[in-house]
């Protein structure tokens, strides 16, 4: 093999380094190795004059390859690859050598031996690029297809979106109806427009494209293969219900006629619904769905309307697709028993409760039928809870609570707010509801975590004291006819989808993105993008600006139709390998498949779906596992140059 | 313990409150105050009080009155809440309070009702001077006997009780223990206050309006002598007489500016003029212009020409007497003195 031509860049990242290295020293004690062509000291390697020079210098001395030693590389390591791909070289032949936060930050009180440590790291980088190949990336067919999971506003919004650029959409919602939370509300804050008409307009904007297939009542049972080529299995329940014999009178006797009474979940179970049901009069798809853990099979709805068909039977769908967008969504947080008085005391009930309330209520307003005038809002509960784990704040809850009490206060006379809250978050626009609360005689009344207020009942009255910290501490008591409890979002408590897609949780529950700032969308695990609330609380707008942002990351994915994958990857060697099966515990990504190759079991990598992490190297014991560009000889010979 | 009222707001409002409720207590309004200090703030806590509706607190409390409305609280105010003018609106609230017959509260919500005493009086005036034929010199007596009569009877009916009330609501029912040496010796910050207002000096870049305010004080006090005490219609004397024009003049030429920076509604002091505020200086001009043509119809010889003018003076006078001094925006001139007398009792 030909002996190969190496430039090595010592960088004084202005003084952050050469205060404490001998920049100079190093470059002295590296210019002698015998693949070393050039080595040179710079003031900041990463300025553009430098980058300059550098493809200037592999031009013209045919180097096959560049060190710099500088920062770390999380920093920098892209830019110079990006040096060596305009100096016509392979990016994978560039080495990086961490001599700032491994060297003069770690070592500032030691220059000798800080200098020692870089000359130690910089040979290191030497003998890896000694061995590292020029590599190419992987390249498979990836189907132009992304299932969406989930029909609430960010679902629909994603999946309409995706249909848009041309896209197959298949959107699977695991409830009978569209619309997700979204549905339950008629008055939205900071727009006139109802949650009911939001959903009808993305209803039939999601009917006007012929490449989006809606399945409701259906949910993904089973989830193979990597990104660009994502088989799943999903179940469908039936409708029991005829959509072409459907005529709208008959199917409104026959809800009338179902003698089944079960609590309203829709409704928060504030009331029942029958086991033959519709949430609201014009909800999508305009079928009304058979309960069936609830039906008895009596059959008197089959008496009044032919569209009942108790013969439809559940259908098992085989969905091909290259990306799988996920907005499953939140749950409501259910206070513990007793916490402010929740089913312990009567007029308690939590803020999803009260907002159907004003919704379906008119003239004037009820509990247990009581009139209520008196409302005591309760913030925070089960969000930046100090005892519990759950810590986060759930961001919309502040603007909801005050939204509901404005549209209360117009919609019903004689209605006094209070609001114990422990600090507002009404942010950006919501600040004007806030204001406008504040105007028209809300009360706001504050704590700090350590002095929470607090419900008592006194026989028929319920109170709720604070020690107001806006009125210098002082005990302030209110009689309520009504306490609502602020109550945030908490992630689903049925995780079956996410277990099934092995989609990592933050440490608030939630659905966890690469990085916050920079990759909020997109998960560790690849193809699979994340919307909506079941990332973590976010109001309407936010789960829509999300939803478009991943529906425009999975398109991203798959839009040329083929992929391209990292070429460092595990690999197997085939003579070695005995498959025991413990490369295949140990990796996090199931990249690892058991498979029979001339008559012998062995492990294969999936090059589309492993990351190159090197769990699965340590494990194997005939030492079959090779890491492309971290093999054992490059290692091995790193290891060889710093001690 | 207390307990909301969000009543109370309403009843602020009718006393001239605008939008205290938008408060959301960020505390700028006490920050740019430079009269509030550590340990007395306000107005912040004084707009809390009146938003929570906490009306005992309110009663005792001196605060509104060590406010000398310089404005920069409403400027400042992120929330166009006009602490300012909360405080403004509480003083009148305590002056309503204060006053044991109620009707203090009664004129100061209903501009209505206002009018109506200000028409009755004029009745009463007019009722009167037919009944003595019009005739000059029974009016002009009758006038200086109405004033010593006046003063001597509102002070000791409506006034004197009425600040008895106020130290009963801010010392005696908190139950501040103030011991009677300290009563003695404090005495002297009461008319310090009455006769300097010199606190309103602690206001940003207020020393002209101080200073007018001051001669305005000190020339209406002049005049109110000069004509009960020295009887100056009717003196012959050229000392008292030039006292007299002197006095006067101050008096309607100082409240030509007050009346028009009410009217011109600019200074945030005066954006929210309620109709007392109006009453008082426009009452007070006419007291002192009035007088000055009485007296100077009377020394040219045409008064007996023009009684009218008499009339007109003796209905200002009536007016002033029987509506503004007792229950009008006149008394602020003692509660403000005895809130900084009662203050250092509370020290």
């Amino acid at each position: 093999m030909k002996k190969k031509k190496i430039g090595v860049y010592i960088c004084h990242c202005g003084g952050n380094i050469s205060d404490y290295v001998d920049v100079e020293k190093v470059r002295q004690s590296v210019e002698g190795e015998d693949i070393v062509f050039i080595a040179k000291t710079t003031m900041f390697a990463c300025s553009d004059t430098n980058q300059r020079d550098m493809v200037d210098d592999i031009k013209a001395n045919n180097l096959d390859g560049v060190i710099v030693a500088s920062c770390s590389p999380k920093l920098h390591q892209l830019t110079f690859r990006n040096v060596s791909i305009r100096a016509d070289l392979n990016k994978y032949t560039y080495v990086h050598a961490n001599i700032r936060e491994q060297a003069s930050w770690a070592h500032s009180d030691n220059k000798m031996g800080a200098t020692e440590k870089a000359i130690h790291l910089v040979k290191a980088a030497i003998a890896k690029a000694r061995y590292a190949d020029a590599l190419e990336t992987n390249k498979i067919k990836a189907k132009k297809a992304v299932a969406v999971i989930g029909a609430g506003v960010a679902g629909m919004k994603a999946a309409i979106s995706l249909a848009e650029k041309n896209t197959e959409v298949i959107l699977i919602e695991k409830e009978p109806f569209v619309g997700g939370r979204v549905a339950q509300w008629d008055s939205l804050s900071t727009t006139t427009e109802t949650g009911k008409n939001m959903v009808k307009r993305l209803y039939s904007e999601l009917t006007k494209h012929d490449n989006i297939t809606i399945l409701t009542n259906s949910e993904v049972i089973e989830n193979k293969g990597s990104v660009g080529n994502i088989s799943l299995k999903v179940k469908r329940t039936p409708r029991f219900i005829k959509a072409s014999a459907c005529h709208p009178d008959d199917l409104k006797r026959a809800i009338e006629v179902c003698p089944v009474e079960v609590p309203d979940e829709f409704n928060f179970r504030l009331s029942n619904r029958k086991a033959i049901y519709k949430n609201y009069p014009s909800e999508y798809p305009q079928i009304p769905v058979i309960d069936v853990k609830n039906c008895t099979r009596c059959g008197e709805c089959e008496k009044v309307c032919k569209a009942v068909d108790f013969t439809e039977k559940e259908e098992i769908l085989d969905v091909e697709v290259g990306s799988v967008l996920m907005a499953t969504g939140f749950d409501s947080y259910t206070p513990e028993y007793g916490e402010f008085g929740y089913a312990t005391s009567d007029n308690v009930i939590t803020l999803p409760q009260f907002k159907r309330m004003i919704d379906t209520q008119f003239d004037k307003l009820t509990y247990n039928g009581k009139q209520i005038k008196n409302i005591a809002y309760i913030y925070c509960v089960g969000s930046r809870q100090t005892d519990g784990e759950n810590t986060y704040c759930s961001r919309n809850c502040c603007t909801s609570t005050i939204h509901a009490a404005v549209t209360a206060k117009q919609k019903f006379a004689d209605i006094n707010n209070y609001h114990f809250n422990r600090g507002l978050r009404t942010y950006g626009k919501q600040e004007i509801l806030y204001a406008d609360s504040l105007r028209s005689g809300d009360i706001y009344l504050q704590s700090y975590e350590d002095g929470l207020p607090t419900v008592i009942t006194e026989g028929k009255k319920t109170i709720v004291k604070i020690n107001d910290i806006l009125t210098n501490g002082r005990e302030i008591e209110v009689e309520a006819d009504l306490v609502v409890l602020v109550t945030g979002m908490v992630p689903r408590a049925d995780n079956t989808i996410g277990s099934l897609f092995k989609i990592p949780k933050g440490r608030d529950k939630f659905y966890n993105e690469v990085h916050m700032k920079l990759r909020p969308v997109e998960t560790v695990i690849d193809g699979i993008t994340i919307a909506g609330a079941c990332q973590g609380p976010k109001n309407i707008a936010e789960s829509v600006n999300s939803a478009l942002s991943a529906a425009t990351k999975s398109y991203s994915i798959l839009s040329k139709g083929e992929l391209e994958t990292d070429p460092l990857v595990a690999t197997i060697d085939p003579e070695k390998c005995t498959w025991c099966g413990a490369c295949e515990a140990a990796c996090p990504f199931d990249a690892i498949l058991k498979v029979e190759k001339d008559g012998k079991t062995i492990a294969e990598i999936n090059n589309t779906v492993c990351k190159g992490c090197g769990m699965c190297a340590p494990v194997c014991d005939p030492d079959a596992v090779n890491l492309i560009a971290c093999s054992s000889k490059e290692i091995m010979s790193m290891i060889d140059a710093l001690v | 313990m207390a307990k909301i009222n969000p009543a109370f707001g309403k009843e602020l409002n009718k006393y001239g409150a605008v939008n205290f409720n938008a408060c959301y207590n960020c505390g700028n309004c006490t920050a740019v105050c430079s009269l509030s200090t550590e340990d007395d703030s306000f107005p912040r806590e004084m707009v809390r009080l009146s938003a929570l509706g906490l009306e005992d607190d309110i009663k005792a409390s001196l605060k509104p009155w060590e406010c000398y409305y310089c404005g920069e609280c409403s400027t400042h105010c992120p929330q166009e809440a006009n602490p300012g003018e909360l405080m403004m609106s509480l003083r009148r609230y305590l002056t309503g309070k204060y006053d044991w017959t109620g009707l203090s509260g009664l004129l100061y919500k209903s501009l209505p009702v206002s009018l109506a005493a200000f028409i009755l009086t004029f009745v009463g005036v007019l009722a009167f001077v037919m009944s003595v034929g019009f005739e000059l010199e029974k009016m002009v007596h009758f006038g200086h006997m109405f004033e010593m009569i006046a003063i001597g009877t509102v002070g000791l009916v409506i006034l004197l009780p009425n600040v008895a009330r106020m130290w009963y609501f801010t010392i005696l029912k908190p139950k501040v223990n103030v011991s009677f040496t300290k009563y003695v010796k404090s005495m002297g910050e009461l008319f310090i206050h009455m006769f300097t207002q010199k606190r309103a000096l602690g206001c940003d870049d207020n020393q002209f309006r101080w200073f007018e305010h001051f001669i305005l004080v000190i020339g209406y006090l002049s005049l109110l002598f000069t004509t009960v005490a020295l009887d100056w219609f009717s003196s012959q004397n050229m000392f008292v007489i030039i006292l007299g024009y002197v006095m006067s003049a101050i008096v309607f030429v100082v409240t030509v500016d007050f009346v028009s920076s009410r009217m011109k509604k600019q200074k945030e002091v005066s954006k929210h003029s309620q109709p007392s505020d109006i009453f008082f200086v426009v009452w007070l001009f006419l007291m002192g212009l009035t007088a000055f043509l009485v007296r100077l119809f009377i020394d040219i010889n045409i008064l007996e020409a023009n009684k009218w003018l008499y009339v007109f003076h003796l209905t200002v006078l009536v007016q002033w007497a029987l509506i503004i001094v007792p229950f009008g925006k006149w008394t602020h001139f003692l509660y403000r003195s005895f809130a900084m007398y009662f203050a250092k009792l509370k020290e």
